[in-house]
């Protein structure tokens, strides 16, 4: 009978004589090794406020473009994902392509933003944002980008303020947070986020890790790091690597108002497309948002799958809609080598043809 | 040949293991007290689980390490099965993925909510011992009695908690069975896709490779069981309850701390509403006095640098307005359905005029001047 293992002894000794010596050499490689630095693309503060920060990002040219993007980012994990590695960078990306980038850090909310809610991530502190930057460049409106959660929030921030916005970018965004394959969402379902809230306050980071983790428990608690055996002995890869790893790691815990808003509204009453959805009092009708609209979503997205991005064409009120679907995951869209050929040049020529 | 290999080879595994432990040690204590308050003792990382925050590379090993042991564990025991190396290929693969008293890589699947709740579990323990020791009053495991005397506050609270761990631990058993089913499927499921590989006419030629092919395998089953409504109720009920546990043991605390005159939990988190409170109404205030929060700042040789800016921008704009050419849409970028043109698109929202009134509101302010009196 034909089999489907064919084991050469030598072969697997070789194998496992190979895996053994790459795992003890390992050691010595990864002794005195520095905290990777992300790309720190230079940039300047230009607006504070409680523990958030607008960054102006600076470029090797002036930008050509007239109206400046905001970068808004979701609240967990941290912005530096946008700007990860020097040649991995989706702000140098876009600066390169002649656009003026801004980008909303959140920063590490602690005890005192415990009750911090939607309306005060919304209409509070993302708003003033936009007026920050719209007061530097002296415009009514300006361009938005919006990241996974921060996709939610433009879109909430843009039926809400529809007279501030110009062009709104989504990017891997939940909208649909009911699809049959949103394993996040599936799980949220039977929880009591009230007794959650009450009883953990803020949200630590490292159970948020560990619930993503257990997304995929096999491939990111076990084979990731078998596959790091391999390159152990490349510096430059394992410093990507470990960068990586400070970014997955290095988290913010969660307001827990603005959690318990979240999972209620979003995850569990999927209001944002069923129209329902009320922030500080007033209703988010995402038919309101009639700019245009680039919607970008990841085909191998775990987190965010495409139908719940896709959705967004449905529900907008816009007749400028384009969708593009990126071949990657929800974070490749952002790191991989296909991302940085062909995501800012899209983004900055779909902007182009409507500045 | 093949027995002294081995034997070198263990050998060799042992000395790395023993030096990557060692480097371990090096690394600083810390971490999460949230998950593991002990700090990282590698004994307890047989199952991946969440890690000390050390230096990075300690905290990239603590993550790592449970996973590679169980590997090369897994590798010996590979290479001493002669698996894929003729005879009954099923039966070798039983051996070796669930074989000798359990899967080599069921603590992987096992230890997902066990890793999560490692912190609890431990805390819960120390609970325990305290709650012994300060005469809180019975274990949890008994069953309801009658309170009274000057403890019966107490009391309840105590089988209120035996209740809730009960609860907890019969909602973990219900978890914990799901996963077992979902490491049982995903062996079932390599084993069905390495008999498709037969009827390709293909072969897996390394161990590896094997690994790999069970890790696809695994997790299809494990994301097809997470996304039953099976999973669902029992992940909810799971949180749920311990979360119930560490409300009521939060309560008892909170009871000992009010008697010792230490401020308790409920009193910051009052406090810090209350401060939350007058945060939003100073906001407010400023909002409609014109001025920016009083913890707002801006720096103000920036702003003045934009107002010039804007001023330039304004003046480009009106000599080239008329002249600016159009591009085409990219390549990439696929518009579906509501193909209308930019510009129809663009008239039709200016002329829309329920959707109008913030952009009257902002273009009725001047934000550049108005950024001196604003600044803090």
């Amino acid at each position: 009978m034909y089999a489907p293992l064919s084991m050469d002894p030598a072969k697997i000794l070789a194998e496992i004589t190979t895996f053994q010596r790459k795992l003890a050499a390992g050691v010595g490689n990864l002794r005195g090794l520095r905290e990777p630095e992300y790309a720190n693309t230079p940039r300047e503060a230009v607006y504070r406020e409680d523990k958030l920060t607008v960054w102006h990002f600076k470029g090797s040219q002036k930008p050509t473009s007239k109206t400046p993007i905001l970068i808004v980012y979701a609240l967990v994990n941290t912005a530096w994902m946008t700007d990860l590695q020097a040649d991995r960078s989706l702000v140098r990306n876009l600066l390169a392509q002649g656009e003026d980038v801004y980008l909303l850090d959140w920063g590490y909310p602690d005890g005192a933003d415990r009750w911090l809610g939607l309306d005060d991530y919304i209409n509070g502190y993302l708003d003033r944002c936009v007026d920050a930057v719209r007061e530097r460049h002296g415009l009514k409106a300006i361009n938005l980008l919006g990241i996974c959660q921060g996709g939610a929030f433009s879109l909430c921030y843009t039926a809400l303020q529809p007279g501030k916005v110009k062009n709104l970018i989504t990017m891997v965004t939940p909208v649909d947070f009911h699809t049959p394959d949103n394993m996040l969402s599936h799980w949220t379902r039977n929880l009591d986020v009230d007794l959650f809230v009450d009883t953990l306050g803020n949200i630590p980071a490292e159970l948020m890790n560990w619930v993503y983790l257990t997304l995929k428990p096999l491939r990111l608690n076990q084979q990731k790091y078998i596959g790091l055996v391999d390159i152990l002995d490349n510096p430059a890869e394992l410093e990507s690597f470990l960068r990586m790893e400070r970014w997955i790691f290095d988290s913010p815990d969660q307001a827990g108002e603005a959690f318990r808003e979240f999972i209620k509204d979003f995850y569990q009453g999927n209001k944002l497309v069923d129209g329902t959805l009320t922030i500080g009092g007033k209703p988010v009708d995402l038919g309101m948002i009639t700019q245009p609209v680039l919607n970008i979503f990841a085909e191998q997205d775990h987190l965010v799958p495409p139908d719940a991005s896709r959705a967004l064409g449905k529900h907008v009120g816009t007749t400028d809609y384009t969708q593009l679907a990126f071949k990657g995951g929800h974070i490749g869209i952002y790191v991989s080598s296909r991302a940085q050929r062909e995501v800012p040049p899209a983004i900055h020529q779909w902007l182009n043809t409507r500045n | 040949m093949a027995t002294d290999f081995l034997k070198d080879y263990q050998a060799q595994a042992q000395q790395s293991w023993d030096a990557w432990t060692r480097y371990m040690q090096q690394q600083p204590a810390g971490g999460s007290a949230f998950f593991n308050p002990a700090g990282f003792n590698p004994a307890a990382f047989a199952a991946p689980g969440m890690p000390p925050q050390g230096g990075p590379a300690g905290d990239l090993l603590a993550r790592s390490m449970a996973g590679l042991k169980s590997y090369t564990e897994w590798l010996q025991g590979a290479a001493s099965s002669g698996i894929g190396q003729g005879g009954d290929w099923q039966r070798q693969l039983q051996d070796l993925f669930a074989g000798a008293g359990g899967q080599p890589f069921a603590q992987a699947f096992a230890g997902i909510d066990t890793a999560g709740a490692q912190g609890f579990a431990q805390s819960w323990q120390s609970w325990l011992q305290a709650a012994q020791s300060g005469g809180l009053g019975g274990l949890p495991g008994m069953g309801p009695m009658p309170a009274f005397g000057y403890t019966r506050e107490q009391q309840m609270q105590q089988q209120a908690l035996a209740a809730a761990v009960r609860e907890y631990l019969e909602t973990q058993g219900r978890y914990q069975a799901l996963i077992q089913r979902a490491n049982t499927e995903g062996f079932e499921r390599l084993q069905s896709q390495l008999s498709q590989l037969t009827e390709r006419g293909q072969q897996l030629d390394s161990l590896k490779a094997l690994y790999d092919q069970w890790v696809d395998a695994s997790e299809a089953a494990y994301a097809e069981i997470a996304l039953s409504d099976e999973f669902r109720v029992a992940y909810g009920d799971m949180v749920n309850a311990q979360m119930r546990v560490r409300h009521l043991q939060q309560q008892q605390l909170e009871a000992y701390c009010r008697e010792l005159g230490m401020p308790t939990r409920s009193e910051v988190t009052a406090l810090s509403k209350q401060m939350h409170e007058l945060r939003r109404e100073l906001r407010t205030g400023s909002k409609q006095a014109g001025v920016k929060p009083a913890n707002a700042a801006s720096d103000e040789a920036a702003d003045l640098r934009a107002e010039i800016a804007a001023l330039k921008r304004k003046l480009a704009e009106n000599t080239s307005k008329a002249s600016a050419p159009k591009e085409s849409r990219p390549a990439s970028a696929t518009p579906i359905r509501k193909a209308a043109t930019s510009s129809a698109k663009s008239q039709a929202s200016k002329s829309a005029p329920s959707k109008t009134p913030a952009r009257k509101a902002s273009a009725s302010r001047k934000p550049v001047a108005k950024t001196a009196t604003r600044r803090k």
